[in-house]
């Protein structure tokens, strides 16, 4: 009978034991939680190659208080080094007291010493078994140090990795200035059969004359704040920073991946130069299994005037259209670069248009026959046709 | 109270696939690289044979125990529904921590304590102590919400997939493909997750082509997803574990909006909560069809179950990998036994007795 | 509890009592049969008195004495030819001019014989009712009907010269329609009889009226169209109400729960409206609907959760705003219930939720808080609930300085003072609204809110998610009177589907809800 009624009343009394837990759950949260007061919000990081091993440098956000006129975002830089990424993580907690997250980390720029020395997957291992690092982060090698670059007070924006990461928006991307490959990317061409990749290079410029932005860096000297320019791209073979394309190979590149809408090309009208905006662009790279195997970079470019620095008359200013000399200019231009571009590539190895992969796809024993004979054997044919905006 | 048949169809089509769609790409990835739509697509077809030949067994409207018992004989059928009952506890396992890694991984930035987790036992309890019609009516909600949760996924997902990864077919050749077959078993127990409701719904015209047809509709979103899913990922697909939760997060407006794919993947995280119950569900149903249903007896086995279900995924919280190699390597083969082979026993054996009789 | 009459229709009284009361009927009898009075021992029997005599003072004192209350007055005067009457009435309740014009005017006139038939002849009253019951009599003069006795009577006459306060018929406060009837109920069951009555010319509306409470005799009123309610879910709830035995009942929301087999449960098992046409509307579509006397709160069963989502304007609308305002109801009241748990859960547990710019302001304002995120949404939503709660009952004068000190003090001040950051106000403040977009759903809703805050807290979002899929079960294994409370979402019912979250045109709302199980199953041709 006693426990006919204890069974009864059973389901009643463990309800009330669970809401005073959630209630001492609630009002204790004393289990390994670490909440937004406790954590040190990492924005970007930095990772140079040094005798112990590695430094990182971790931009980390802090929250501007509750006066919220200002604006913007004030960041502190933190470096650490050690043995391993993970190790300068850990030391970045003990120095600050915060516990890094790295869910919000958009960034990480490797330094060129790292890049071309290592593989830089080593470098990016932690972040690769992170599963709280997002791998649409964006990834980039830079000029010197990349802690320094970390660091540099920005004329942008407040955070440097605020002022680079808007290099690498959609809109940057649309001008054909910059190559784009983000933390997935790069793993996918690393473990691919290409072994290959490309990330964007940035260079660290003084601004001169200009104002800052924010308030982020008020009290640093005008003259110390930085402008950052990606307009190289980093080539990779087997995760190792082989070559360098310079501004126009990076915008020939950006062309033939069909990325770019609102780009501008430099020609020549003679002897005066002009500027072409890219209204359309489709690209393409395909690999032709001849005698040699060969690849066919093929690019069309609807082109309408942008810029023509002489003097004319308003019927001409009016008209968008692009004079056949004006094209031919600008198609031996992009023939020129275009040429370049493959063969940078070619002789560092890198296999910047994935024609490996491509030939994996399309039949794998064809793949085992020139797997490693593909690149040393191919021969470029490039087809490009400008069209004018009439 | 019986459950109706479009409820047991909204399961087959709507609420067993998002339970695929976790580990399972990654873990097929791993032997069969981009050829890991066929094993999928095998064990959905023997799946679908075994859903098929559960819903034929429908048709003699008896309970699972009294096919069984028609079949085996009464003390046959308590043993073999006992044991049944603990294939299907073993069954829930993998679901089970695999969501468990899902949660602390996916919904919490930091690696919680086990406190996070171990509410669903909870719930689970609370649920296997209902009539197997609380699930059925349930996914009268569930199958909206999946939809909603799927749709959403797909939508931010297939624009960066590339699903040329897929190709060269058979690259990873027959080892590759069978290797990621036998470890796919662990996932396909749809079949005998849906023994114990028999006799919980009414057999209606064709309703095992139907069934048949709706884990196919089914399957074909998990193959199309797995093939988005492994069109983002390419080379580095074993490295992303939690499928669905990952191949959103590429699409353009999240960097404007935030994370809004976060919508959807809760959505599904519900779904997959009564996925992971179910099997213990249907396990206590077992054990309550052959000890019969007291009034305190479904509370006593659901918590008893949950409870033994807690304590194991504590105890193998640091051994996940060693419970994968041991459904996927030594112990695959429970799962066509239980799932193909004992529907394909009723369906012969009933027969058979009935002729004789 | 008793049945006591069906609505419009008199009942004769007395005949019970007279079999209880054999002594009486005997003394009367001898009374009658020898014409003289029995003197001796007077006084005692009027103790024990259960019916009438002929007998006027009596009477009139074991009334009086069944009814010693200081506001029952007894009147008394004489006809032409010196017959005496006496008038027993509740003073408070009576309407004294009409008993004047209708009973005392007409009868100082009378020069018939002392029988009640005859005296009630002379009468100009339209509600006249005889009993001989004193027990009776006495609950008449209660509910504020005078008893009319007189020299020599075998009867008591009831005369309906009952005074109802009432307020008028005004629009309900918390049922407000821009389109559509502005009536509502009030506190007369009468008058609200009347303005169902009034949506139903038809002998189908039925009406039954039951008292219930021992002290309180409240009446109730069944309402229900025959042929289309099903005769199971009137037999059911008849039997429940039958079943009650309590003192009094203030309110309709006392009867719902002892309508319901879940006391305890988490939502809401019986509709409630203030309107008449809504009323009208539910009982058409084959539920029954209940009238208590003292409440303006109608009640209706069987309920199903879909009805609070759906309001009378809905079918005044096109179907598309009507589609557009459900939906945005349910988004609403998600929203509200969900949003301060997941604003702390992402703080606490899950950053990810929110975008990084987002997440430095909000990291911005709460730098400075003393409380954790938790504790902060909780001691906000304490002072909304506080605010509510007072703002609702503290009299209108204060309701202004209320606004001042809940706008000003407790937001502003709070967030320039550092105990509080201004994103939590922000989602309070819209949680609270939010809520308000279902009203009906209130009180069960907050709970919900308050209870996922604490699991939000406690667990983090996996939480929400388990807290969530507890309701989902809860909600579908929900049964009022044999009807899904989630219908006609679980179990699915296609054609259902028309009048819930998604309107379609009437014409399109052919078929009553089959889940009501309605033997009518046709509304329209």
């Amino acid at each position: 009978m006693k426990l006919r009624k204890f069974l009864h009343t059973l389901p009643m009394k463990l309800y009330l034991i669970l809401a005073a837990i959630v209630v001492f759950a609630f009002f204790s949260n004393d289990f390994g939680l670490v909440d937004i007061q406790k954590t040190a919000i990492i924005l970007a990081a930095g990772i140079d190659k040094t005798e112990r091993g590695f430094s990182v440098t971790a931009q980390i956000a802090v929250p501007k208080g509750s006066d919220r006129t200002t604006g913007g975002t004030s960041s502190v830089e933190i470096e650490a080094e050690g043995e391993t990424v993970s190790d300068c993580i850990s030391l970045i907690f003990a120095k600050t007291g915060w516990v890094p997250k790295l869910v919000f980390c958009d960034l990480i720029v490797i330094g060129e010493e790292a890049a071309r020395e290592e593989d830089i997957i080593s470098h990016l291992n932690y972040f690769l078994r992170n599963d709280y690092m997002p791998d649409s982060c964006m990834l980039a090698v830079c000029a010197g140090k990349a802690g320094a670059l970390i660091s540099s007070p920005s004329a942008i924006d407040d955070a440097s990795s605020l002022a680079i990461t808007k290099l690498f928006s959609d809109a940057a991307q649309k001008s054909g200035m910059v190559a784009v490959s983000t933390l997935k990317d790069f793993t996918i061409g690393y473990y691919g059969v290409s072994e290959s990749g490309f990330l964007p290079y940035i260079r660290m410029n003084t601004q001169e004359g200009g104002q800052s932005a924010g308030d982020g860096h008020a009290a640093v000297p005008e003259e110390n704040q930085k402008v950052y320019i990606a307009e190289e791209t980093a080539l990779f073979k087997k995760g190792r920073m082989v070559a360098l394309l310079t501004r126009e190979e990076t915008f020939a590149f950006s062309l033939l991946r069909g990325k770019v809408f609102s780009g501008t090309l430099n020609a020549m009208d003679g002897e005066k130069p002009v500027t072409l905006t890219v209204v359309r662009n489709k690209g393409g790279v395909s690999l032709k299994m001849k005698e040699v195997p060969t690849a066919e970079l093929s690019l069309s470019l609807t082109l309408r005037l942008c810029c023509r620095g002489v003097s004319a008359a308003i019927t001409d200013i009016a008209s968008d259209s692009v004079s056949p000399e004006i094209l031919q200019s600008a198609h031996d231009l992009l023939i020129e670069h275009v040429e370049k571009l493959f063969t940078t590539a070619k002789e560092a190895g890198c296999d910047l248009f994935m024609l490996r992969r491509d030939l994996f796809r399309r039949s794998l024993k064809e793949y085992a026959k020139w797997k490693d004979a593909l690149l040393p054997a191919l021969q470029l044919s490039p087809k490009i046709a400008l069209n004018s905006m009439k | 109270m019986k459950i109706s048949t479009r409820q047991v169809l909204f399961f087959l089509a709507c609420v067993a696939p998002v339970g695929k769609i976790v580990l399972l790409p990654a873990r097929l990835a791993e032997s069969a690289a981009n050829d890991l739509l066929f094993p999928l697509a095998m064990h959905y077809l023997l799946q679908t044979g075994a859903v098929f030949l559960v819903l034929l067994l429908a048709r003699r409207g008896q309970s699972f125990f009294g096919l069984m018992q028609r079949s085996f004989g009464k003390i046959a059928a308590k043993i073999l529904l006992t044991l049944y009952a603990l294939f299907l506890f073993f069954a829930a396992l993998l679901p089970l921590l695999e969501q468990k890694l899902l949660v602390q991984s996916v919904f919490y930035d930091t690696l919680p304590s086990l406190v996070s987790f171990s509410p669903f036992f909870l719930f689970a309890a609370f649920i296997a102590a209902k009539p197997l019609s609380a699930s059925g009516q349930v996914c009268d909600l569930l199958a909206p919400i999946a939809i909603a949760g799927m749709a959403g996924i797909f939508i931010l997902s297939a624009g960066s997939a590339d699903l040329f990864a897929l190709s060269p077919a058979f690259s990873s050749g027959a080892s590759g493909i069978f290797t990621a077959f036998r470890d796919g078993f662990g996932w396909f127990s749809d079949a005998a997750l849906l023994l114990p409701f028999l006799g919980t719904f009414e057999y209606k015209k064709h309703l095992a082509l139907k069934g048949a047809l709706c884990y196919l509709t089914g399957g074909a979103v998990v193959i199309l997803f797995t093939a988005i899913f492994y069109g983002i990922f390419q080379e580095t697909a074993t490295n992303q574990l939690f499928a669905f939760t990952a191949t959103s997060k590429f699409f353009a407006g999240i960097s404007t909006l935030g994370r809004i794919d976060y919508l959807f993947i809760f959505l599904l995280s519900l779904v997959m909560t009564f996925y992971c119950a179910l099997p213990l569900q249907t396990g206590v149903e077992c054990l309550l069809q052959v000890y019969g249903r007291g009034r305190y007896l479904p509370a006593i086995f659901s918590v008893a179950v949950s409870a033994v279900l807690l304590v194991l995924s504590v105890l193998l919280d640091y051994h996940f990998t060693e419970v994968l190699k041991a459904v996927g390597g030594t112990l695959f083969w429970l799962f066509p036994l239980f799932s193909v082979l004992i529907p394909i026993l009723l369906l012969i054996f009933g027969r058979r007795r009935r002729e004789t009789s | 509890m008793s049945i006591i009459s069906r609505y419009g229709s008199s009942e004769e009284f007395g005949a019970h009592g007279r079999r209880r009361n054999g002594i009486f009927l005997r003394r009367a009898a001898l009374r009658k049969n020898t014409g003289c009075r029995i003197e001796v021992g007077a006084a005692r029997h009027t103790l024990c008195m259960k019916t009438i005599t002929g007998d006027l003072h009596a009477t009139k004192e074991a009334l009086k004495r069944l009814l010693p209350a200081e506001d029952i007055l007894t009147f008394g005067f004489s006809a032409r030819r010196g017959l005496k009457f006496v008038c027993v009435f509740a003073d408070p309740i009576t309407d004294k001019e009409a008993l004047g014009e209708q009973v005392i005017r007409a009868l100082l006139s009378y020069d018939g014989p002392p029988v009640a038939a005859e005296v009630a002849k002379k009468l100009t009253s339209p509600e006249i009712r005889r009993g001989t019951s004193l027990d009776k009599l006495a609950a008449e003069v209660l509910s504020g009907n005078p008893v009319l006795l007189f020299e020599g009577m075998d009867e008591g006459i009831v005369v309906g010269t009952k005074k109802v306060v009432t307020r008028a018929v005004a629009e309900p406060s918390t049922d407000v329609a821009v389109k559509g009837p502005r009536e509502g109920f009030i506190e007369d069951v009468k008058t609200n009889t009347s303005l169902v009555r009034k949506r139903f010319k038809t002998a189908d509306l039925r009406i039954e009226m039951l008292e219930i409470g021992r002290r309180s005799k409240t009446c109730v009123a069944l309402c229900w169209l025959e042929g289309t309610t099903p005769a199971k879910t009137i037999h059911e709830v008849k039997k429940r109400l039958m079943e009650i035995d309590i003192d009094i009942i203030p309110d309709s929301s006392y009867l719902t729960h002892f309508l319901v087999t879940r006391p305890y449960s988490l939502v809401k098992q019986v509709g409630t409206t203030e309107k008449p046409d809504i009323f009208a509307a539910k009982i058409a579509e084959g539920r029954l609907g209940l009238l208590v006397d003292g409440s303006p709160i109608a009640l209706t069963l069987p309920y199903m959760l879909i009805e609070d989502f759906q309001s009378s304007e809905d079918y005044f609308v096109p179907p598309y705003r009507a589609t557009f305002t459900r939906i945005l109801r349910l988004l609403a009241l998600i929203a509200a219930i969900y949003l301060p748990a997941f604003y702390v859960s992402a703080q606490l547990y899950k950053l990810q939720l929110f975008p990084v710019k987002l997440l430095l302001t909000i990291a911005g304002s709460i730098r400075d808080i003393p409380f954790s995120p938790s504790l902060e949404m909780l001691l906000v939503l304490f002072v909304l609930e506080v605010l509510n709660e007072a703002s609702i009952r503290m009299p209108r004068y204060v309701g202004m300085a209320l606004s001042v000190v809940g706008a000003l003090v407790l937001g502003e001040t709070a967030v320039s003072a550092g105990f509080v950051s201004t994103p939590a106000i922000i989602i309070i403040a819209f949680s609270g609204i939010g809520l308000y977009a279902v009203p009906n759903l209130i009180e069960q809703t907050s709970v919900l809110r308050l209870a996922m805050l604490l699991i939000a807290g406690s667990i983090g979002p996996y939480g929400i998610i388990l807290a969530t899929a507890f309701v989902l079960v809860y909600l579908v294994t929900t049964v009022n009177f044999g009807v899904p409370l989630v219908a006609p979402f679980a179990p699915l019912s296609g054609r259902e589907l028309k009048d819930s979250l998604v309107k379609f045109n009437l014409r399109s709302l052919k078929i009553r809800p089959q889940v009501l199980k309605s033997p009518n199953k046709r509304r329209m041709k």
